[in-house]
Formats: structure tokens, C-alpha cells, sequence
């Protein structure tokens, strides 16, 4: 091509023309270092290993994972000749690669949402005791989802479950959740409980839940939302900012709803426990009246033996009273005019003596 | 509302409710029997809807894989 001039400009426009043919995109390994943010919206950072060292930079809103110099990324990215001369890579997406680093990363933005305050208990909302309406974000094609399922079916019944199929792992997977998320918090009449579930995997498949929109989805979501990813010992950003954590898919299942044999039992129980209720207060009463009975009696008996007693008193005094018991103590009744020449009629205990009255005195 | 459209949750509250009125003060022994027997109708008939309902599971046709 040197017989055709070219000018500095058509150079450079031709040189990108190239590189979008033959690199439309490329994914670049590599150790982040001299990582910049300029006015809170542009990144910048080096991309080197042991030989070179090349240019990048992003869009904030681009970065789904905070970094720091010294950890290793994969970049996907456009190769570009800005027509400063300088060659860089425009970068679509970062992703952290290898342990070391993917930790890293996940403390950072960590202490990123947990200074913002999006795991503060205050902030939990209680999910419903029976919900009527469940939202699931998952994969239908997942054991998690079977599981999760078989669960809900056994352990209770009624519910309207709603299925958001999306991809749980990869690089599609938390955008495709968030739009679930999304769409579940639009609806007219919102579901009682969001869940999302995805079952065990290794660190790098379980990362999506490490993605910091999504665990923002989760946070802003205003239906009360349920996260049980991966195995018990498995913490994820999406299980700490969700209102209530299950170990796993089966867990969130029995987290969700009760055992309808549980149920049945209590209910069983409440109605058993009506019966000894009722039984009790028959006993109270049975007990009551008893009492109030025994009460009469004892006033009547109370009655009875205190007119007892003045009926004897009274014929005691009656039979004291008795004038023949005067006559037996020798004393005598005489009847008729006392006046001399009279007769009169003396009655003692034994005899009636009919005699004559020959002598008045005034005593 | 009749019984027939009453969900579980409604019925479990009622149950609750009757027991209660057993430990209230509105308690009299008259009612009492009426009740509890209100009570045990009401345990068997939410036993039987919990044996009996199925969930219903839909997967939503909304696809999440593109940007709506």
C-alpha cells in the first residue's frame, strides 16, 4: 500500500477499520495495575503480564466487580488506535480470574454494600408465614429447580408459582436475573415472595451471584425476596442482601412454606384443645353448682340445728313451767273465795281436799 | 364470605379466633358446644384442603435472555 498516501487521519480510521474486522472483540488476560477513576465515570487501567503492558479503559456502569491493582482479569474488549497515537483496548466487560483475585474482589464489594448498608438486619423484611403467590428466578433445566419443586409439592399445596427461566451461571446470568427481578417487581399485583435459587457449583459458577447489580436487583426489589444458592457453606453477595438467606434450594423450599403434615397436626391439636377447653370450663361449672349446693345445705343444716336448739331451750323452760312439777316440790293450789265460812278446793301433787275457811288474816 | 371461598390461612384464623373464645371472656358455657363442634368441622375441613391442594407452578413465556 505504499503508493497510496494516506493522511494521518485515514490512517488511524483505516488501522481501526482493520481491527474490527479482524478483532471484533477479544478477551485479553491479565494483572490490572495503575487503576484510575476519573470524575466517577471513566475507568482506566493497565493490563500487563510478564512481557508487555497494554492501555485500557471502561465505562464505570461497565465494571460489575470493583478492582485493584495486582488482580488478574479476564478483559473483553475492541482493540482501538485513538488518534493520539496511543493503542488501548475499549472494554466491554471484566471478569476477576483465579482465586486469589475472585476473593478479592468479592471483599471489596463487600465492604462496598455493607458501608451503603444493604446487609443491615434493619433492613430485613419477615417473609409471609403461607404465601399465596411465589415468584421463582431460576433455571427450569436445574436440579436446583427440580429439587426445589418436589419440595414445595410435598410440603404444602394452594400456591401460585410463578417461573422466571433464566441462565444461573456465565456471563448472560445475572443480567437475565435482573430482568426476572425486574419484571416480577412490575407487576400489578406483586407476588408475596421472590426467590431465586441455583444449586451447588464451583466458585467461578457460583460468582454470578457475586455481580453487584444483581445483588442490587435483590436489594431494591420490593417484593420480600429469598436467595438460597449453592451448598450450606456457600455465601454469596445475592444471600446477604437478600431479606431471608436458605442454605440451599431445598432449604428455601422448606423456608418458604410449612409442612402441611405440621399443619395438619397443630390444627388437629387446636380443635383437641377446644374439646379440653370445653371440658375444663363442664368441670368448672359441675365444681361451681357442687359448691353452691353444699353451701344450702350447710345453711340448712346451719338453720335446723339452731331451732333445735331454742326448741329445746323452749321446752326445758316450758317444763320448768309445769305447775305439777311445783306441787311435787310440796306446794298446793287452792281454788275459791277466801272469805270465812267458805269452801274451798286444795289440789296437792298426790289429792284434792275440799275445806272449810275458818280464819282470814291480811298478811 | 362463605366457607367454600375462604383460603386455608383465612380458615386457620378462624380456628385460632374459636379457640380463643374458648379462654375468653366472652365464654359461656350455652354456646360452648355449638362452637367446639364449629371448631372440629373447621380442623377437618382445612385438613382435607391441605391434603387435597396441588400448587400451581407456571413458567412465565416472558424470555430474559434479551433485553425487552
Amino acid at each position: 500500500m505504499d503508493d497510496v498516501l494516506l493522511s494521518v487521519s485515514d490512517f488511524v480510521s483505516l488501522t481501526n477499520q482493520t481491527l474490527e474486522y479482524a478483532y471484533p472483540s477479544v478477551a485479553v488476560v491479565g494483572e490490572v495495575s495503575e487503576y484510575r477513576i476519573s470524575q466517577g465515570k471513566w475507568v482506566s487501567f493497565k493490563l500487563k503480564d510478564a512481557g508487555a503492558v497494554i492501555s485500557c479503559f471502561a465505562g464505570v456502569y461497565q465494571l460489575r466487580t470493583p478492582l485493584e491493582d495486582g488482580m488478574k482479569v479476564v478483559v473483553v474488549a475492541a482493540p482501538r488506535l485513538n488518534p493520539k497515537g496511543y493503542f488501548n483496548l475499549n472494554v466491554r466487560s471484566v471478569k476477576l480470574v483465579g482465586e486469589g483475585s475472585i476473593k478479592k474482589g468479592f471483599e471489596l464489594l463487600k465492604a462496598k454494600l455493607e458501608a451503603e448498608g444493604l446487609f443491615a438486619p434493619e433492613r430485613k423484611r419477615p417473609l409471609p408465614r403461607i404465601p399465596q403467590r411465589v415468584a421463582l428466578v431460576t433455571s427450569t433445566e436445574s436440579a436446583a429447580y427440580a429439587d426445589f419443586t418436589r419440595i414445595l409439592n410435598e410440603r404444602w399445596g394452594g400456591l401460585k408459582l410463578e417461573v422466571a427461566h433464566t441462565q444461573v451461571q456465565g456471563e448472560p446470568a445475572a443480567d437475565q436475573m435482573i430482568r426476572a427481578i425486574q419484571y416480577f417487581n412490575q407487576q400489578e399485583v406483586p407476588a408475596d415472595v421472590l426467590v431465586i435459587i441455583r444449586g451447588g457449583g464451583s466458585a467461578e459458577d457460583l460468582s454470578t451471584f457475586n455481580d453487584e447489580p444483581l445483588a442490587r436487583a435483590i436489594a431494591a426489589s420490593r417484593i420480600p425476596t429469598l436467595v438460597g444458592v449453592g451448598h450450606e457453606i456457600d455465601h454469596s453477595l445475592a444471600d446477604m442482601v437478600a431479606d431471608v438467606r436458605a442454605a440451599t434450594p431445598t432449604h428455601a423450599a422448606e423456608t418458604l412454606v410449612p409442612d402441611r403434615a405440621e399443619i395438619i397436626r397443630a390444627v388437629r391439636q387446636q380443635a383437641h384443645s377446644a374439646g379440653q377447653l370445653l371440658l375444663q370450663s363442664v368441670q368448672q361449672y359441675r365444681e361451681r353448682v357442687r359448691e353452691q349446693l353444699e353451701g344450702i345445705e350447710r345453711r340448712v343444716d346451719d338453720q335446723m340445728a339452731r331451732a333445735e336448739a331454742l326448741l329445746l331451750s323452749t321446752r326445758s323452760l316450758l317444763a320448768e313451767l309445769n305447775p305439777m312439777k311445783v306441787l311435787a316440790r310440796g306446794y298446793a293450789v287452792v281454788r275459791g273465795d277466801p272469805k270465812v265460812g267458805s269452801e274451798i278446793m286444795i289440789e296437792t301433787e298426790k289429792q284434792h281436799i275440799t275445806a272449810e275457811v275458818t280464819d282470814v288474816r291480811q298478811k | 364470605m362463605s366457607d367454600k371461598n375462604k383460603t386455608i390461612q383465612e380458615k386457620m384464623a378462624e380456628l385460632q379466633a374459636l379457640v380463643n373464645w374458648f379462654q375468653g371472656e366472652d365464654f359461656t358455657l350455652e354456646e360452648a358446644v355449638g362452637k367446639f363442634s364449629g371448631a372440629e368441622k373447621l380442623a377437618e375441613t382445612i385438613e382435607k384442603d391441605l391434603s387435597e391442594l396441588k400448587n400451581d407452578i407456571t413458567v412465565i413465556k416472558q424470555r430474559f435472555d434479551v433485553e425487552a
